[in-house]
Parts: C-alpha cells; structure tokens; sequence
C-alpha cells in the first residue's frame, strides 16, 4: 500500500473529502500539544490507507479550504462536543499559531479539537454513536514519523473514533516541532520525515544568483585575481574559483553573478558572499542584492531496478522514454513542478527546484509509483 | 438560357453557349459580350457568372502556405515516399508540419531545424502506427545530427503536446533482420552462410524477448540487442560451420552496418544464455562456454519461461535487503558460486543457485564508493576572514609578472614564423 505524502492528506481532511475517510474522532478532550500533534500523525496513517491514489497537492495552494472546513464544522454541530470528563482542557498556546486561512466560526470552535486516532478506538462510549464505519486498525508506517507512544496512553479514554467530522486545524503545531515553514504546512517539516524506507534524496548542486550592483572590469579581475579566469572570444564573463565551499562562480561585466557548485543554500550564500568580497577587494564597490536560489538538484537511490517501459505507459502524460536518446525516463512532474531523471538502476535525480522541500516532495510523490514497477 | 445569370455590359438574361475554337464561352446574344471565357477571366463579379476568381482576389490569400512551408511540405511528402510508408501516413505527417508551422517559433527558426522538423513530423507518425522507424535512420537521410534531432524533437512533442508510443521492438526486429543479406547465395554469401528468413526472424524474436525479459533491453537503445540476437540466432541454426564467424564479418556479410555497443550487448546475452544452461541437466555436464552454448540455443529457447524463472531470483528484494550494508554489495553476485562450492558436491551435480535478475548496471561493482557527505553546519553568514580573501589575489609583484608573460606570449605568437 503506498503511503501518500502528508501535505496532500492535510489538504484532503480539510477539503472536506467525506466519503473516503475515516471521520476524524475528536474530543473536547483538550491534550497537549505533543500529544495533539501524535494523535493528528496517527489518524492522517489510517486515510493513507484509503488513500492510494490521491494526487498530492499542497494545502497552500487550496482556495478551497476554509470553505471545506466550514462545511465539516456545520455538519455535525451536535457532536461537535463530546461529553468526556476526564478530558482536561488544554493549556495550547496559540499564540504562535497562523490561523488566519479559517473562517472566524471555524476558528473559535474548532481550536479546542484535536483531531483523534483510531488506535484507541478499542475505547468505550462512543462507537455507537459514530454513524460512520470503524476505522481500520494503523499500518505500522508511523514509524519513520517519530511517533512517541508513551503520550498515547494518556488519553486512551479521551478517544472517540468516528463521532464527528469536526477535523482538527492541522496550524496546531506542537511546540516540539521547531518549523520555520509557515504553520499553515506543518507537514512538511524542514527535516524530511520521509516514509519511504527512510530514503532521503541528497542535494547535489544548487545555482544561485546574486546582483553585485556595480559595473565590473573582467579584466582587472582576471589580471588581479588568480582563481579567475576570462576568455572573452569563449565566453563574456569571468570564470572565478573558489576551494571553500567548493563552487564556481560566473562574473559578468553587468554586475550580476551565477554561482553553482554548492551542496546546500547555506553554502551557497556563503559562497556567493565570497566572490563579492573578492571583487570588493579588488577595489569594485560590490553589495550583495538578491540574492536568490535558481536552481537545486539532488539525486537519491532507490535501491531496485525499475521497468522504465512499463512506466512510460502508464504515466504517459508525464513521462518520456526515448531508449534511443537517452537512457533515462524524464518525468516532469506538475506537483511540485520539479523534473526526476528516472534510470533503470534506480537512481533517480530531480531538478528544477526552488526550495529543498519540492525535493523531498517530488521523491515521496514519485517513490509509490516507482515501488508498482519493482516486479517485472 | 435563363437561369445563368446577366451580362454585364446590358444586362440582359439571354446568355448562350458556345464554342470558339474548342474553348466554351457563354456568350451574350443581345450584345455579344463574352460572359465567361473558360480560365482567362479576372473580375471578381465574373464568380457569379461561374467564372474563375484570381487567387489574390479570393479568401485564399489570407491563408497562404509560405514558399518554405510549402518546400516543407513537399520535403514531407517526399520522405514519406522514400520510406515507402503508406498513403494515409503522408497526410497525418502533413498535418503534424502544419500544426508545427503555425507556432512563431518554428516559423522563425533556422532552415536546418526546419529540415529536421520534416523528419521529427514523419517520425512522429510512424510512431502512431506502430511503424518500426529508427531515428538514426531518419538522420542518416537528413545528413542531420542526432543531438540536434534529439532537442528538436522532444521541442516539438512538448509544444504539439502528442502521446507518442514508444518503438515497437517487435516491429523493429522483423524489418531490422530483413534487411539483412543472408536468404540468398551470392558472391559474398557462400551457401553454409545462407539462411531462412522465417526461422531466423522467429528465433530472434525470441532472443529478444529473452533479452527484454532479463533487463537487457530497458535503456539501452533497442537496435545493437536486435544485431546481437540475430547473429546468435544465425549462428545458432547452424553452428557447425557458422560459429567461426564474428560478429563484425556476420555484419559485413549481410551488408548491414555493425553498432558499436552490439558487441558487449551479445555478451550479456551469452551470459543469460550460460545460466539457463546450467539449469538443464544434461547441458551442465558439458560445461559450456560461450562459444558452446550456442549449439544449444535452441532448447534453452524453447524452454526459456521456466528456466529463466529457474535461473533467475528477483533481485529487487535482494538489492534492498542488501542496500543496508553497502560493503556487503560486491559480494552478492559471486553467491552463486560461492554457495555451490561450500557444499562440498561436485559442481555440475546440482544446478547453480539462482543469479540475481538485475540490469547488468546494478550487477557491476560501484566504481567508487560514494561517502555520504559530511552534515555541514554552515549558516551562510558567517565571517569571511580576510586572509581566505588575500588567498586568492594576486601580490603586485605577482601582477607586473603576469603581465610581462602574457606580452611575451603575445610577442610569441604574433611573429609567424620564427628564423
């Protein structure tokens, strides 16, 4: 069973995609954060289960969400409020929360319910009053998500699988998880929680351009600088070298700057800050404007061969194999628009990304698709 | 006759037909006028008379075919028709130039991309219908390279946004093996050499299928596989006086151009071959070798589904299981042996244990071992010391140095012919 990516479970729950997934249980019961959060992981397992085939989508790009999460709220006004004494209300600090993407109603209701696992749906009250099926037992794929099973025990009696359809505001970010993403994607954490086998794509190169914001003189750099070099008849800018990160940077007499080579955005930027010292020490009044990434590329393996033909007719809209040209598939992917060279061996690398996370979500779209083609 | 209009000069409806010298005309019998006069008229109201219109005066001008679109199309037609494909693929090639030509990209590049467009377009449809058309054989009749072939048209398949299948192999095999000149004696082709079309066509398919079977044939390109297996099944059929014929003289024979990689390609299909061997019985006591298995083609093909589930594990579960431990990796592959040996019975009494079915690229060692790199801790904004600056400029006393070589080197090249 593939297990889908998490931004685009997020995004279903709250899209209000009734009929193929399990009602999240809430409860009044007001559990901490950590436990908040454990419990949304585990009930977001069991709609990966019905989940097959849903096509990932990124709950930021869904206009459609705060209608949905109305929607969900209004319908079951009744059982929005579990009688549960032993919950204990929640001391959830909110403060840190985005919830400006909800309608106002949803907002103030909806902040006390956390969305409930199914595990603990051995618990008593209320199945009978769920009119909605039982939700299937969890796959053991949390693992990789780091779960920690002693909170669960907490708030065994808390739990209510199937009473409402009251879905938790996924913003409820645990205090543990320090994201600097937006709350709104807390599944999509900087740290690739990836629930493929663990495998996480590695950044091999990124391109990054930067504006110097002065007009340059190729060949006084070329003369006054030794890891530089410019061939005008070959190319227009100066070629210039650096050992520490290991990068190479592309000057041009406009000021503007291209540097490649970095194996992260942070080195990158270091990087770039180095040319500009350079060519500020050779007497240029170099700043450091815009600095943007363009361009990264990472690779990963997946460690079984893949049928590339079988591929290309099933996913013909996206693939191409030409055996002739290249040896590789090339999928271009929609969501995220990022590019995955597909070979035989298994290795797969993907380009075309703005940001690390596209990465890691290209891969976690890509590796399901790729494990129906293990088999001959 | 009434019915047919008036003339234009007096407007009167008794127009009558005739003819002037063999040339029909309707003409006026009040006045005389000459209504219509076959093709040479030119005033547009003489359309209402049944007469021609000029082209600049009709609709037509405003969808006029450019003279380089039109030599496109006729380049089209033509390539279809020396590829000798059927009718109806002219018209839907036509159809693709066409649909090409209106994009402004493609109506503003350069004459050699168009050229390639012509050959992209009939590519394309023969794809559709399953026509067994190679590029390189395209680019050898467009004397076009296959990297410019290769960016235009994946350019134009992206931009038209078609559903090209992908090259029948089945297709490729029965065209590829007819062209080649083995089904006649000849001068060149002494008779030991002469073969049946039909039953070298038959055995190759299966070859190939074989081949595509235990990943030979993913991401490779297609045709070296289909020249290797057709030598297999030529020498094959009669090994006796053909197995002391290379590949490269096989080639020369049947006057068909020897690829390069068809070489290693008949390798590994020599290999696939020997681990099936070693699955029938009374083929393991012969201890075959390369050049000995291909008496024997014939069984191991007749029973290749079984024996190559016999020889063959998956390798999927045993790569990722193994994936774990990378040192462990290089190992895998001499299992096999390994494990006859160690049970101490005499090899040949008990198959082989099976080899692990993988693209031959999984089953090679890694050149290198790929470290994974270091966690880097770098911020992006930390202090960039000078001296790493200084590090890489040049002192002065260096620059004056430079620069007295690079004059010295101008000086050097700029005198022609030293004394």
């Amino acid at each position: 069973m593939a297990s889908a990516p998490r931004p685009e479970r997020v995004l279903r729950l709250l899209a209000g995609c009734l009929p193929p997934y399990p009602p999240p249980p809430p409860t009044v019961g007001l559990l901490s954060m950590e436990q908040q959060e454990t419990y949304l992981e585990l009930y977001l397992d069991q709609c990966a289960a019905q989940d097959d085939l849903a096509p990932p989508r990124s709950p930021l790009c869904n206009p459609v969400v705060p209608y949905g999460m109305y929607i969900l709220n209004a319908s079951n006004p009744d059982t929005a409020f579990n009688s549960n004494p032993e919950v204990k209300e929640t001391s959830g600090d909110f403060s840190s929360v985005d919830l400006s993407f909800l309608p106002d109603e949803v907002t103030q209701e909806n902040k006390d319910q956390p969305v409930i696992s199914s595990r603990h749906e051995t618990e008593e009250n209320s199945e009978s009053q769920s009119p909605q099926s039982r939700l299937p037992s969890p796959s053991e794929q949390d693992i990789g998500l780091g779960l920690n099973s002693s909170s669960l025990s907490n708030s065994h009696s808390q739990l209510h699988p199937g009473d409402t359809d009251s879905v938790q505001p996924s913003p409820e970010k645990p205090n543990s998880d320090s994201l600097s993403l937006a709350p709104i994607t807390p599944m999509t954490p900087m740290t690739p929680v990836s629930e493929c086998c663990g495998i996480v794509p590695q950044l091999q190169n990124i391109v990054s351009t930067v504006n110097l914001a002065c007009k340059l003189d190729l060949k006084k750099i070329a003369l006054h600088a030794k890891n530089a070099e410019y061939n005008p008849k070959r190319f227009a800018a100066v070629i210039m070298r650096i050992r520490e990160p290991r990068t190479t940077a592309l000057i041009f007499s406009s000021g503007k700057m291209v540097c490649t080579g970095a194996k992260s955005e942070e080195q990158s930027r270091l990087a770039a800050r180095k040319y500009a010292r350079v060519v500020q020490k050779l007497g240029f009044p170099a700043r450091f404007l815009d600095f943007k990434i363009q361009n990264m590329v990472g690779s990963c393996d997946v460690r079984f061969p893949i049928r590339l033909e079988g591929l290309v007719l099933t996913h013909q809209q996206f693939s191409s194999y030409e055996p002739e040209l290249f040896p590789g598939l090339i999928y271009r992917m929609v969501k995220p628009r990022i590019v995955l060279l597909i070979f035989v061996s298994g290795k797969v690398v993907l380009t075309g990304a703005k940001e690390r996370s596209e990465i890691y979500e290209a891969f976690e779209n890509i590796y399901p698709i790729l494990k129906g083609f293990k088999k001959a | 006759m009434p019915g047919r209009g008036r003339c234009p000069d007096c407007g009167s409806t008794e127009l009558v037909e005739d003819s002037h010298y063999s040339q029909s005309q309707l003409v006026c019998s009040d006045c005389g006028c000459v209504v219509t006069e076959g093709v040479l008229t030119t005033t547009f109201s003489d359309e209402g008379n049944l007469r021609e219109v000029t082209y600049s005066r009709s609709t037509g001008e405003d969808e006029q075919v450019s003279r380089s679109q039109q030599r496109g199309l006729r380049r089209v037609r033509d390539l279809c028709r020396v590829l000798q494909l059927p009718p109806t693929f002219e018209e839907t090639a036509v159809a693709y130039y066409q649909q090409a030509y209106r994009h402004s990209g493609i109506r503003a590049a350069r004459l050699q991309k168009k050229e390639v467009l012509v050959g992209c377009c009939v590519l394309i449809t023969c794809r559709q219908h399953n026509w067994p058309l190679t590029m390189g054989a395209i680019c050898t009749l467009l004397y076009a390279d296959l990297d410019v072939f290769s960016s235009i048209y994946m350019q134009i398949v992206k931009l038209l946004g078609l559903d090209v299948p992908s090259l029948c192999l089945a297709e490729l095999v029965k065209t590829y093996c007819s062209s080649f000149k083995l089904f006649q004696a000849s001068p060149s082709v002494p008779a030991k050499y002469v073969e049946d079309k039909e039953k070298m066509l038959s055995r190759t398919l299966q070859l190939v299928e074989l081949a595509n079977e235990t990943w030979l044939v993913t991401g490779r390109h297609p045709l070296p596989v289909i020249t290797a297996a057709t030598f297999l099944a030529w020498q094959s059929l009669q090994p006796a006086d053909r197995l002391s014929c290379s590949l490269a003289r096989f080639c020369k024979l049947a006057n068909v151009d020897l690829p390069y990689p068809a070489s290693s390609r008949l390798q590994e299909l020599l290999a696939v071959l020997l681990r099936m061997a070693e699955q029938l019985a009374w083929l393991r006591v012969l201890r075959l070798d390369k050049r000995s298995v291909v008496k024997h083609i014939g069984d191991l093909l007749q029973h290749r589904h079984s024996l190559v589930r016999l020889a063959f594990r998956d390798g999927t579960a045993e790569v990722e299981t193994r994936g774990k431990e990378p040192p462990a990796w290089g190992q895998g592959q001499r299992e096999g042996e390994v494990g006859n040996n160690s049970l101490g019975l005499p090899q040949g009494k008990r198959p082989a244990s099976p080899a692990l079915l993988l693209p031959p690229c999984m089953l090679k060692p890694p050149k290198r071992i790929c470290p994974a790199p270091p966690v880097s801790t770098v911020t992006g904004d930390e202090n960039i010391s000078d001296s790493e600056i200084e590090q890489y400029l040049r002192t002065p006393q260096e620059v004056r140095d430079f620069q007295r070589a690079q004059a010295a080197r101008q000086a050097a090249t700029s005198v022609p012919n030293p004394p």
